[in-house]
Order: C-alpha cells, then structure tokens, then sequence
C-alpha cells in the first residue's frame, strides 16, 4: 500500500470509528485476538476448581462456587493483558475473556471481567452460562461478531489462540453508550 | 415495661393495646406467631423505662362494621420530657403462610382520621387497624408516673384506651453495649425504591440532593434506632459508585485525588454527626464506614506487583488520611475491606471469606500498603476488616496485628469461646454475621441477635443485607430476611419507613446497655447468667456449641454441611415472643432498685 493509500485507509478508520463504536471496538477485538495468549488463559483455572465446577450437593448449593479458583500467575497475567486492551479504547470499555467448557460444550463461563463490569452476556453471578449463538459463532468461524444490546451496549466478540492454532476461548470488548454509574456496585 | 389489665370485651368499636411483642394482625388478634396463653388487648397499659430511651406498644382499632374512625393519641405533659410518635402498621401478605403480618410503619400524626378496611392495604375483611406507639423519655425526665390517652371514635362513640408511663431514675448510656449493624451494597436500588422521588424535581437523581438526603436518610433511620449503617460503595470487579470516593485522576507517580465534592457531600454529615442534629439521642458521627478501597482502587490492578501500584496506593489514601484530619474526621472507624470473591471473575483471590491458603499473602501485602500511606501518628483511624467464615482460628492466629477489626460466622464463633476475649485483648474488633429473623418468626427472635454477642462479648451483629424488601413487599411479600426498612415512597415520603422488627431491635439494645451498666455492680457472669436464664431458660454453656470434629481439619476439606452442632431448639422452634419481655423485667427491677 502507497503511503498515501495508507493514511486514507488510516483516515478513513478513523472516521468510521468517530461516527460508529462498534468499529473501534472492532479495532481492539481484532488486536485483543493478537495479543491474548490462548495457552495462558487454558491455564487460569485450576484443574480441582474444573472438578467441582458442576457438582451439586443438597446439603451445600455453593459446593461449586465455593471451590472457584484460579492459578493466580495466569490470571493476572492476562488480566493485565485485556487492561491494556482496553486502553485503546477512546472511551470507557472492558475487555471480558471467556472460556467455553470442555466438560460441556454447550456451556461457556466468563472467566475475567474487569472494572467497568460491563458485559452484554454475563448473567451477574453465574460461574457458567449456555454459550450464546454469537459466541457459539466465533468458536466455531473464528470470526469476529458484533452485537448490540440494550442500555446502547454494544460487544465485540474475538477469538482467542493459543499455540496449536486452536480457538480456546473469545475475548468480549464492550462499551455502553450510556453506562449506569451505579450498576453492579453490590 | 408493661402491664395488661381489663382484658377486652370487644364491642362495635373498641381502641385496645398490646405489648410490643404481640403483634396485632388485621382481624383484632395477635399474629399466630406471638401467641401466648393469658395475653390479650386491653384497654390500658402501662409502660416502664429508664430515661434517654424509648417505651413502646401496640394500639389497636377494632371495628366490627366497615367504616370511618378517627384516633386521637393525646400528648404528654410538655413539661414531662415525654414524647409520643405513632405510626400505621402495614399488614404484609406472606403468600408462603397465607398469613398477614405487620411490620412496615408508617409515620402519622398524633390525630389519624381513616377507615377501616384501610384502603391502601387492601384487605377487604379487615376488621382492626394495629398503630406502633412509640415514647421517648429524655435525658431530663424527671422519674415518676406519666398519663396520657388515646381515643377512637366512631359514629359519636368514643372508645379509650389509658397509657401509663413510669419513668425510673436509671439513663441508658449513650454507647450501646453491642452495636447492631446494617449492611447494604451500593445505590442502584434506591432509584427502583422509590420511583417518584428520583424522577421528581429534575436534573440527574444520583447528582441531586435529593439522593444525597436520601442515603443520609437511611443512616439516619438505623442511627435513631441504636445501629449502624454500612453501605459498600464498590463491585465485585472494583467498581466504585462516584458518590463513595473522590475522583481520582492520573496515573503511577501522578495518580492523586482531583475532587472531593461527591465524597464530602455524601460523607460529609456522616462524619461530622450533622446528619443526626435532629435525633433523639442527638449527633454524633457514625461509628464505621467502608472505604472504597478495593484491588481496582485507588490504585490500578494493571500495576499489581510493580512499583505503581504502590505509588498509586499510598498517593491516594495518605490524601485520605490528611483529608480526613483536616475535617476532623476523627471518630469514626474507616475500614479497608475487601468484599470481591474469585467466583465473581474479576479478580483471582477472594477478599471476602477468604478460604483459599494462597489467597491470605494478599491481605499481608494490604496491610503493609495501609501502614505506608497512613502516618504513625494519624488521629485518623483506619482499620483492616476481614469478613471470615472458613478458617477462622487460623486466620485469629496468623493475622495478629494485621487485622483489627473481625466479622465472624456466627457458626465458626461458636465453638470458639476464648476468640472474643483473646481479639479483644489486641484491640480488635470483634463482630458476628448472619441474617435477619423474618416476619413470619415470633417477634423475640430479632432480640435474639442483640444478646447474644453480649453474651458472648463480641462487639455486636452484622446483619448482612437489610433494605432489599423484595419485589412487592407490600402485597406479596417473601418474609423480610433481608430488610428491616422499607422504601417510604409510596407514602410520599422521601425516606425509608422503620420496621415494627427494627424497632423490637431498637428496645432490645436500650435493654442490654442498661443491663450492661450493672457490671459495674455485679459481676457480668450473673448478669448474663440470669438474662439468658430469663430468655429462653439456658446456661451459658448453651450458647456454645461444642468443638466439631471438623474444625481441625483444612478449610479446603470443609463444605457448608460441616456445621457445628445445631443449638437447642430453645434458640429457635421453642424461642416464644415473650422471651425478651423476660429479660426486661429483670432489667427493670434492677433498675428500679437502683438509687
């Protein structure tokens, strides 16, 4: 591409994303695929805290939730990954990673969230949730998809690689037009 | 205190009263869940106090016909130092009981015109209206026998009801001997509670005076009822609502705080007791307060385990600390608490109920940032709080001089009998936790939690959630376990509405600071020997379950099954609603012996 060519595109980039969000955040969902390190985030939770992740028990309904728990080196690891991410945003936004289950595919939990505590899927307190057909998408195409939802929220959804090449996870970089300064304060 | 007389022969239209803890329903009976043999309304009472405190009862409007009435609760002698306050009780329908149960009280003037079946609570066979009557006694009293009467009227018949108030020379202190606290979290729902106040009078709500007013509000209700308020300001992900903190801005080395406006207006009247000027028990700044502090702020979890981190930290809350002294924010405790569970995913160790070994370096490191930002010599009392269920002795052991302030599992105290006094003799503070007897309990049960941390001699009982009434309280109401207030809004008013529980509460920690004075005299052992004796007809040991097999085990063994072993139904299905009127009487009568 001739540099002029280029600042065009770059210009034109710009203004798309000046006059749709979606686009910026498309901009950052694109670069969060690149810099989230798929073997990393396969190594946030610990293999006993994946054991006890479906288990039920009469006598103890937080036995899961209870038992929830991370290798910290990995998490913060990538915690500090999708922060930066979400630096590139011109406006407030968070960068979530999920991670679907391999005991049931069906099945995908948030895995980080961060300080905004904006997602347009996690159903608040849920270790894990069946997989939206958005996200069932990316898993499968690798694509990238963008979905707006209420409060004028709006998430883009990319993969996550790790070194095999495999989509691991997606990361969820969402802002909200309107966010609720209070929301999720509890 | 109280005495029955003229049991009631029930006539067309008759105003009777009942103790406090027989709670009238809206047939002219008392709630099943209070019944006792022997009590019934009466057409006079007689109420016994000690002087900074208030009396309560029950007045009933009973009316056979559907129709108007008119009661008029006439004042006390202005020179009496007496003062009463009355309010409608609400009658909640529990679908789980089929069952209505008063609890929300709504203020009303000393002359309430009504009729019956009020229209508002919608209960078409209605036949009697319950009215809370609260009388405070002041400080200046002078001790002796006080008169007053109500009187219902309807269509030109005239019913009355006599009240006796016997005013002992005895004052409860001003420091309550447990300190009952209220937990809540955040501000979101105080706009869904009360709908007509946030979208009245324009501009943003959560910019407004009127919020503002209204969180003052609700300190205030718990505050004139002998309690504590605590409002967490931050989410699970760190989070912080902009009325908790002050505004921060830059970052690393320049990361400071840009402006206090909405702090100082929230915090403001907390801390300097203004809030409170026109209390009974007068202003005095609130006893604790969460700080915002959390692993997001004020310093980035981006710089976690560099340099920033710490810069960021200690910039921010030693502008805290010197913010605080200047103001002269110096009686109140501000507590760095860390709410965040791993299983919310935001951050990879839990703050709260911390169970996981590897998860406690982090309190250490807290500890150390805490004591960096803060300077030796601050008048400024910041405290380290640690919510604690799981591991509870280890943590007693291992967290010496770090933690200073404790809120306990009720169970993982209760075999735990010397934890009190061994936390005490640091300086901790030491709190239990749990929930909030529902409606549907006999009415004692909300007293239980008063006594029992001093029976135990922790400073007092943490109720964990308690303005989150549910979806409809008022006509499908879940029970109230996690509220003791409710949203005044559909009664025009901007503030929360006491609960007839909050109120038992109320009574019940006036009740134990008086008894608690008696050490002075008597030894406490027989002081609470007698009480518990009194209250559900226990010894001391009984309030302690023995050591479970369990405890020696690790915590990442234990599952919420392992509990100690359950205490004697006298705790609970035998608990009758007489049980704390036992324990006042025995409060009285030392009282009363006293010069």
């Amino acid at each position: 591409m001739k540099p002029g060519m280029l600042m065009l595109w770059v210009a034109g980039a710009t203004l798309l994303a000046q006059t749709d969000p979606a686009a910026e955040l498309d901009r950052v969902a694109r670069t969060a695929t690149a810099m989230v390190d798929g073997d990393v985030c396969q190594r946030i939770q610990t293999k006993r805290s994946l054991e006890f992740l479906f288990k039920e028990d009469s006598r103890d309904k937080y036995v899961a939730s209870d038992n929830f728990d991370v290798d910290h080196e990995a998490y913060i690891q990538t915690k500090k990954t999708l922060m930066r991410l979400s630096k590139l945003c011109a406006g407030e936004c968070d960068v979530n990673l999920w991670m679907p289950l391999a005991a049931d595919p069906r099945q995908i939990q948030i895995l980080i969230r961060n300080v905004y505590e904006m997602s347009s899927f996690w159903q608040w307190g849920k270790l894990f949730q069946p997989t939206p057909a958005e996200m069932k998408r990316v898993l499968s195409t690798g694509e990238r998809v963008t979905v707006r939802g209420a409060s004028r929220k709006i998430s883009v959804l990319a993969p996550a690689y790790n070194s095999l090449g495999d989509i691991v996870g997606l990361v969820e970089v969402v802002a909200e037009g309107q966010r609720d300064l209070q929301e999720n304060v509890k | 205190m109280l005495l029955l007389s003229f049991a009631c022969d029930c006539n067309a239209a008759e105003l009777l009263a009942l103790p406090e803890y027989l709670r009238p329903d809206p047939f002219g009976k008392v709630v099943e869940a209070d019944r006792a043999a022997g009590a019934a309304p009466a057409r006079s009472i007689v109420l016994e106090g000690a002087r900074a405190g208030f009396v309560s009862c029950h007045l009933i409007v009973s009316i056979a016909q559907k129709g108007a009435y008119r009661l008029q609760v006439f004042p006390f002698a202005e020179s009496s130092g007496l003062q009463a306050e009355l309010y409608r009780e609400w009658y909640h329908y529990v679908p789980k009981s089929g069952k209505y149960f008063p609890d929300a009280l709504v203020p009303v003037a000393g002359t309430v015109q009504s009729k019956l079946p009020e229209p508002d609570n919608r209960i078409a066979a209605q036949t009697a209206q319950g009215y809370w009557l609260d009388v405070w006694i002041g400080h200046n009293t002078v001790p002796g026998v006080y008169r007053t009467k109500a009187v219902l009227k309807v269509d030109g018949q005239e019913s009355t009801a006599t009240i006796e108030v016997r005013v002992l020379a005895a004052v409860i202190p001003p420091e309550d001997a447990v300190t009952m606290d209220h937990n809540t979290y955040g501000t979101s729902w105080l706009a869904s509670d009360y709908p007509v106040l946030s979208r009245s009078g324009g501009g943003k709500f959560y910019l407004s005076d009127r919020f503002f007013d209204l969180i003052h509000a609700y300190h205030r209700v718990f505050y004139e009822h002998r309690g504590a308020f605590h409002q967490l300001g931050y989410g699970h992900g760190g989070k912080v609502g902009p009325e908790f903190a002050p505004a921060l801005a830059g970052t690393g080395r320049t990361k400071g705080i840009a402006d206090w406006t909405l702090f100082d207006r929230h915090y403001g009247p907390l801390l300097d007791g203004s809030a409170f000027a026109k209390t009974h028990i007068g202003p005095r700044p609130i006893k604790l307060v969460y700080l915002p502090i959390n692993p997001e702020w004020p310093a980035s979890f981006l710089w976690w385990g560099e340099p920033g981190y710490e810069r960021e930290f200690v910039n921010v809350v030693s502008a805290m600390d010197r913010h605080f002294r200047e103001k002269g924010w110096t009686n109140t405790r501000f507590e760095m608490f860390f709410n965040h569970k791993k299983r919310y995913k935001a951050f990879p160790w839990d703050g709260d109920e911390a169970r996981f070994a590897n998860d406690l370096p982090y309190l250490r490191e807290y500890h150390r940032l805490l004591k960096l930002a803060v300077s030796a010599d601050s008048p400024v009392k910041f405290v380290f709080r640690a919510d604690v269920s799981w591991s509870l002795e280890r943590e007693i052991r291992e967290f010496a001089g770090v933690i200073d302030l404790w809120v306990c599992s009720h169970s993982g105290m209760s075999y735990l009998p010397d934890a009190p006094r061994v936390l005490k003799s640091r300086g901790d503070m030491v709190f239990t936790y749990g929930g909030t007897p529902e409606v549907t309990e006999p009415s004692s049960h909300v007293t239980r939690d008063v006594l029992w941390p001093w029976v135990w001699g922790t400073d007092g009982f943490v109720r964990w959630l308690t303005t989150a009434p549910g979806p409809d309280p008022w006509f499908q109401f879940e029970g109230g376990g996690e509220t003791m207030v409710y949203p005044g809004d559909r009664f025009g008013i901007g503030a929360p509405l006491a609960s007839i529980r909050l109120k038992l509460e109320r009574n019940a920690v006036q009740d134990v600071t008086l008894l608690n004075e008696f050490r002075k005299t008597l030894p406490i052992e027989r002081l609470r020997a007698e009480a518990i004796r009194r209250f559900n007809g226990t010894e001391l040991k009984d309030w302690y379950a023995p050591r479970p097999a369990y405890a020696d085990k690790d915590p990442m063994e234990l599952t919420n099954a392992d509990t100690p072993q359950a205490p004697s139904p006298k705790f609970d299905k035998e608990l009758d609603a007489g049980a704390w009127q036992r324990v006042r009487e025995y409060i009285l009568t030392l009282a009363r012996e006293e010069k």
